[in-house]
């Protein structure tokens, strides 16, 4: 069977820390940042693992991971500061960990439960809400962006000094609202940073059958907004672009595009098994080019972390991720009778019948007894 | 109705085989067949819909495109101009809606708005459905959205040999068609399909069973819900599988309905304005006579598809059609 080839990436991208944990001159963030990102990384990982075998046990339906790419969130991420928004899609669950979401709440999500059902079991009270602000997880691709806009012209309508942040993968980018959302941020020099995930996959569409541009980044050209590319295997180089969008569009200098050059290490998603169309082969190239190894290098080399505090950071991650399961675990089965919340915030005769229906049938009785429209 | 099924060798397929195998017998038949739409290359879309076709028709007869609804049916609108017979795939009904412009503006339109010059030969082919246990939008059963659009047909098979039937007229067929494919039912059973080519009718329903006392009307992934339902109640049941949805094949229901004098729909839709509703307004307008019961809609809820927790209490099982069936029976004026 013909597979698609992929190329090794064009390293034409800003990098800080070296495949090797080097750093050329000082990092740019404190120690305590760092971390906090190196700490966010292994719980990620933990819950990655912890949920992949989840879904083989059936208790989850299905799963895209974020796995090798977790310099992208959390770099991204941590450039931001209190008030910012975020808005997602399903690969950046660590830029919510990194400022302290709750995982039993993503796990209820990944269970299947109804979002009410979650809230009532799993709330999180007033004075935990995080500091940077989280849009629910976007499935329609590239919907997020234009919304993410759409938060950061509230934003300067308001003259709030917050940005808004926002993830699109390269195959996403083709997608109009993707192009929609760039011109919007533009025109209206919106306070909105753009981070593409060039991880050179869209299922099995490789980067190159996305776009015949050169680079990713080079999208925003037509927008009229800059646009910068980075490795996206160091969350140092991540973080430090992001910083510069995030603090130009703060002082009202408007949008950027970033592209982060990375790999899709894993599968798309648990139904998907990459080896089928693609030349497995690069996984050595990118093995070298872990994330998480190359920071764990450097904070070694800076003498961070050793051996029993990277135990500790380890025992650590696998005991939140475990609590967390326990408590997703508990939340107790969904009432069917969730379906009908919070679609309209007042009453209607149909949504009281079918209410009714459907406890009828819940209760073994035939619901299509109703003959005058004054109810079972 | 007339299934022409030829004689000769069969095979036994279930019906996302049924598809490949057609888009391949089209592909082959017809040089102007193109497919599109992304993850077509080597895996062969993401339910294997396509398996084998990039690799024996090649790049430009099965071309893997970029991530992008309204810029696989623009394109393909623009090729169907041009004299191809394309049949684009997206890839959950739920991502149909970045491609609302181009359906809307072109697809459905162009041919119309030309005086008929310019024809739309184009089969958009959509998995569709719940079921699954999928996540959001992935499970959309929003058919009355096409069905309420001019200008186009809806198409939506039940069993394999059904789907080899349909979706080579719809190919075939000078009109723009949006074709369901029931994916709960992808892979749900086999039948015995013969191999060589034949088309059936785009406006006509298939009789699954005639009965005498009540009509069910169904179709898609719902309709084996309907034969179940119809073995456990003490009446009899005849169950209609409208399978092309628009335009609706009327004569077929009201003929049924006039011979029952009853009726019970049966979609998995949500109800309000499902097509449901259409198909219960055209009996009252035209067989209200002969109605011995007010007609009942056993259908999904008017709420947004729910999560996998509680999918099951939305979509109507064969206990929700019995009940149905059972108390338009027991309906007395
Ligand atoms: C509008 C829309 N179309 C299709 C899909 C189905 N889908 C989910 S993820 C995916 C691939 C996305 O690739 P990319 O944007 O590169 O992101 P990655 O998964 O690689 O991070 C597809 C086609 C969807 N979720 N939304």
């Amino acid at each position: 069977m013909a597979k698609w080839t992929e190329s090794k990436p064009d390293p034409d991208f800003s990098q800080v820390l070296a495949p090797d944990g080097t750093v050329d001159g000082d990092a740019p963030v404190d120690e305590e940042t760092m971390l906090r990102m190196y700490e966010t990384m292994k719980v990620s990982r933990r819950y990655d693992e912890k949920t992949l075998s989840l879904q083989r046990r059936g208790e989850i339906s299905i799963l895209s991971r974020s796995w090798g790419e977790e310099a992208i969130p959390v770099g991204s991420a941590a450039a931001l500061e209190e008030g910012d928004w975020c808005f997602p899609t399903y690969r950046q669950t660590p830029s919510k960990l990194y400022w302290g979401g709750p995982l039993d709440r993503s796990l209820a999500g990944l269970m299947g439960h109804e979002p009410e059902t979650i809230e009532e079991h799993l709330p999180v009270p007033d004075e935990e809400a995080l500091p940077v602000n989280f849009s629910p997880v976007y499935i329609p691709l590239a919907s997020n962006v234009t919304n993410a806009v759409g938060s950061a012209m509230a934003d300067k309508f308001e003259d709030e000094d917050a940005v808004t942040l926002s993830y699109i993968g390269d195959g996403s980018s083709s997608q109009g609202d993707f192009y929609e959302a760039l011109n919007f941020a533009g025109v209206f020099d919106a306070p909105a940073v753009t981070i593409c995930h060039n991880n050179q996959w869209a299922i099995s569409v490789p980067a190159h059958r996305q776009t015949a541009a050169e680079t990713f980044a080079q999208k925003a050209e037509a927008a009229g907004i800059p646009h910068e590319r980075v490795d996206g295997n160091d969350v140092f180089a991540v973080y430090e672009a992001t910083k510069r969008a995030v603090d130009r569009a703060r002082a009202g200098e408007g949008p950027t595009l970033l592209e982060c050059v990375t790999y899709r290490v894993d599968d798309h998603n648990t139904a998907d098994d990459a080896g089928a169309y693609r030349d497995e082969s690069q996984q050595a190239f990118w093995a070298e080019r872990d994330p998480v190894d190359r920071l764990e290098a450097y904070l070694r080399s800076a003498d961070l972390i050793d051996d029993a505090a990277i135990e500790a950071i380890e025992e650590d991650a696998d005991e939140r991720v475990e609590a967390a399961v326990d408590r997703a675990r508990e939340v107790p089965a969904d009432d069917p009778a969730r379906i009908f919340d919070n679609h309209l915030q007042s009453e209607s005769w149909n949504e009281r019948h079918q209410r009714e229906e459907l406890r009828a049938e819940q209760r073994g009785e035939n619901p299509f007894t109703d003959f005058t429209g004054e109810g079972l | 109705m007339s299934a022409e099924y030829p004689d000769g060798e069969t095979s036994e397929v279930n019906l996302v085989t049924a598809v490949r195998d057609t888009l391949a017998q089209e592909l082959r038949r017809d040089e102007s067949v193109r497919l599109l739409g992304y993850d077509m290359g080597p895996i062969g879309g993401v339910f294997r819909a396509t398996e084998g076709l990039y690799e024996e028709f090649g790049e430009n007869r099965v071309i893997d495109t970029p991530l992008s609804e309204n810029g696989i049916l623009g394109t393909a609108a623009g090729m169907a101009m041009r004299g191809q017979r394309v049949v684009p795939e997206i890839q959950f009904l739920g991502f149909f809606y970045p491609a609302f412009g181009q359906f809307m503006y072109t697809v459905s339109k162009m041919h119309e708005r030309t005086g008929g010059g310019f024809e739309m030969p184009l089969t958009v082919r959509v998995p569709y459905g719940g079921g699954i246990k999928s996540s959001e939008y992935h499970s959309e059963s929003t058919e009355s959205f096409f069905v309420h659009t001019p200008g186009v047909r809806v198409v939506c098979p039940s069993t394999p040999a059904e789907t080899k039937g349909l979706l080579a007229a719809s190919i075939r067929s000078d009109d723009p068609v949006m074709f369901l494919e029931p994916k709960a039912v992808y892979r749900a059973g086999t039948q015995e399909v013969p191999e060589d080519d034949y088309t059936l009718p785009l406006d006509e329903s298939r009789t699954v069973r005639e009965g005498s006392d009540i009509t069910v009307l169904s179709w898609g992934a719902r309709v084996r819900h309907a034969e179940a339902a119809a073995d456990q109640v003490d009446a009899d049941v005849e169950i209609l599988d409208l399978r092309t949805l628009s335009p609706l094949p009327v004569e077929d229901v009201l003929d049924s309905v006039k011979k029952t004098g009853r009726c019970v729909i049966f979609h998995e839709a949500r109800r309000t304005l499902g097509l449901g509703a259409e198909l219960s307004a055209l009996i009252n307008e035209y067989a209200i006579d002969r109605l011995q019961a007010p007609i009942k809609r056993a259908t999904g809820y008017d709420v947004h598809f729910p999560s996998h927790q509680t999918e099951e209490a939305y979509l109507p099982d064969e206990q929700r059609a019995a009940d149905a069936i059972e108390a338009v029976m027991s309906y007395e004026y």
